[in-house]
């Protein structure tokens, strides 16, 4: 017999808290988001450079913003220089 | 070390106790009623003419036109679960049960009591019941002892060091990774089929790829660590059963045997003036089918109104005639009165509070629903390296 491999299997570890999630960014020609998640970019308050780890094999290179969108709603997204990729978390 | 107890396809051979002809021939666990139409656990008969767990069941009804769906019994399946786990604790061992089927202990303890770990998993698969084919697996880590219970032969114990628990892991397909059907589905696609081929991509680009789940499997895959071993407390069971003369279906008078049930399970002394906090009903129904509804109580009471407010709702999501009626304290609260208060609390009433309010999540969500934040480096730049989230098990 084998066994439903739906159900995923309980293993009770520590996680990070505040890990960032992949988000949907479509950036202007200088890098900066114009729309998050689908919704325009209204205000760029902040913007400001992470650069850590750059002795590790994982270095971290990210390029944060921080904004505010149409719809009022405050996020900060950031810039993954290494893979490529948009993701959003609180700083 | 850590190890595992792996009953494959657990829930339908419950099912199956009682018709021990079908485990020899194709059947395959039914939908629940008002459910996508997919097949569950099948037994080996089934799984050799192609039909596969999660399967539609048009597919497998089309590849193998002799299956037998079986109806699904969880109560039943709860029940043996249950004898299972406590013949273990009979023989010693402290059990943190994962699912029905899949249960961890720590072999520390008990090692020096049966003369060594080999002896020990014996001991643990004999508990177990050779009726049932349990495997025993045991490494350093969690995931690599479900690996190795998962692949060892039925009554067999497969132990791997833990400097070969990498080497062990790599050859293993994607699927005892805990990760949605999905996601396996979709790093096949990318000719990702085995644990040493995962363990093998960088972080980073899984993460993006597959997101916090897909990270936590890459570091199970890579024999990262992953927890330690919390057993369950060792409950008294408390119940009460009605049998009916005749299958009854009129929620008037279930209604009634429920208050019967209620009045004779707040009488029972082993309550010691505790409050329930988690309550079952379980019913035996016409066809031979059971039926079970778990009720978590925001706020424990031996207040039987209340209680009978709170339990009589789920009667009415009964699917068809009852046989019998059970009802089952799962879990009590720890304390016997409370006062109301007339200045604000701290202090130790304050902390008393809390706890109480952390063991409702508890009931509610299962064990790891409670965390606390650790703070780990909370000078970091980077976000997500500043604090931990750690499931309090105490």
């Amino acid at each position: 017999m084998v066994t439903h491999t739906r159900s995923a299997r309980t293993a009770r570890t520590a996680r990070a808290l505040n890990a960032p999630r992949p988000a949907l960014v479509e950036s202007h020609a200088d890098g900066t988001p114009r729309r998050v998640n689908r919704q325009d970019v209204g205000v760029l308050r902040e913007e400001w450079r992470v650069v850590d780890r750059w002795w590790t094999e994982e270095p971290v290179h990210r390029r944060y913003f921080d904004v505010v969108l149409e719809s009022g709603q405050n996020t900060v997204v950031y810039h993954d220089d290494d893979a490529g990729s948009w993701f959003t978390q609180r700083a | 070390m850590i190890a595992a107890i792996v009953i494959t396809a657990f829930d339908l051979r419950a099912a199956l106790r009682l018709r021990p002809r079908l485990q020899t021939l194709p059947a395959a666990l039914a939908p629940l009623p008002g459910t996508e139409p997919l097949v569950g656990s099948v037994t080996g008969a089934a799984e050799a003419q192609g039909v596969r767990p999660g399967m539609r069941l048009g597919e497998a009804l089309a590849l193998c036109p002799g299956l037998e769906l079986v109806e699904q019994d969880p109560a039943a399946a709860e029940q043996a679960w249950e004898e299972i786990l406590r013949r273990l604790e009979d023989a010693g061992f402290a059990v943190e049960p994962a699912e029905p089927g899949t249960v961890f202990f720590d072999s520390k303890g008990v090692e020096r009591l049966y003369g060594g770990l080999e002896p020990a998993l014996k001991r643990a698969l004999a508990a177990a019941g050779s009726a049932w084919d349990p495997r025993a697996g045991a490494a350093e880590r969690r995931f690599a002892a479900l690996a190795a219970a998962n692949v060892a032969r039925p009554g067999q114990a497969l132990i791997v060091s833990d400097d070969r628990t990498r080497s062990f892991l790599a050859p293993l397909p994607l699927q005892l990774l805990p990760l949605e059907r999905s996601r396996y589905e979709e790093l096949e696609e990318l000719g990702v089929r085995t644990i040493g081929q995962l363990a093998g991509l960088p972080g980073g680009a899984v993460s993006e790829r597959l997101g916090p789940d897909g990270r936590r499997a890459w570091g199970l895959a890579r024999g990262e660590q992953d927890g330690r071993i919390s057993p369950r407390a060792v409950a008294q069971p408390l119940h009460e059963t009605l049998e009916f003369p005749e299958a009854v279906g009129n929620e008037l008078t279930l209604r009634r045997g429920l208050g019967v049930l209620l009045d004779r399970l707040l009488a029972r002394p082993e309550r010691a003036g505790r409050p329930p906090r988690k309550i079952a009903v379980w019913a035996r129904l016409v066809g031979g089918a059971s039926w079970r509804r778990t009720v978590t109580l925001r706020e424990p009471t031996a207040d039987p109104a209340r209680l009978r407010a709170a339990l009589s709702a789920k009667l009415a999501e009964l699917p068809a005639p009852a046989l019998k009626l059970r009802l089952e304290v799962s879990e009590l609260a720890e304390h016997t009165g409370e006062q109301l208060e007339l200045v604000a609390a701290e202090g130790e009433v304050l902390q008393g509070r809390l706890r109480e309010g952390l063991r409702q999540v508890r009931a509610a969500v299962g064990a790891g629903g409670v965390s606390t934040v650790v703070e780990v480096a909370p000078w970091s730049r980077i976000p997500e390296a500043r604090a931990l989230l750690v499931p309090r098990e105490h």
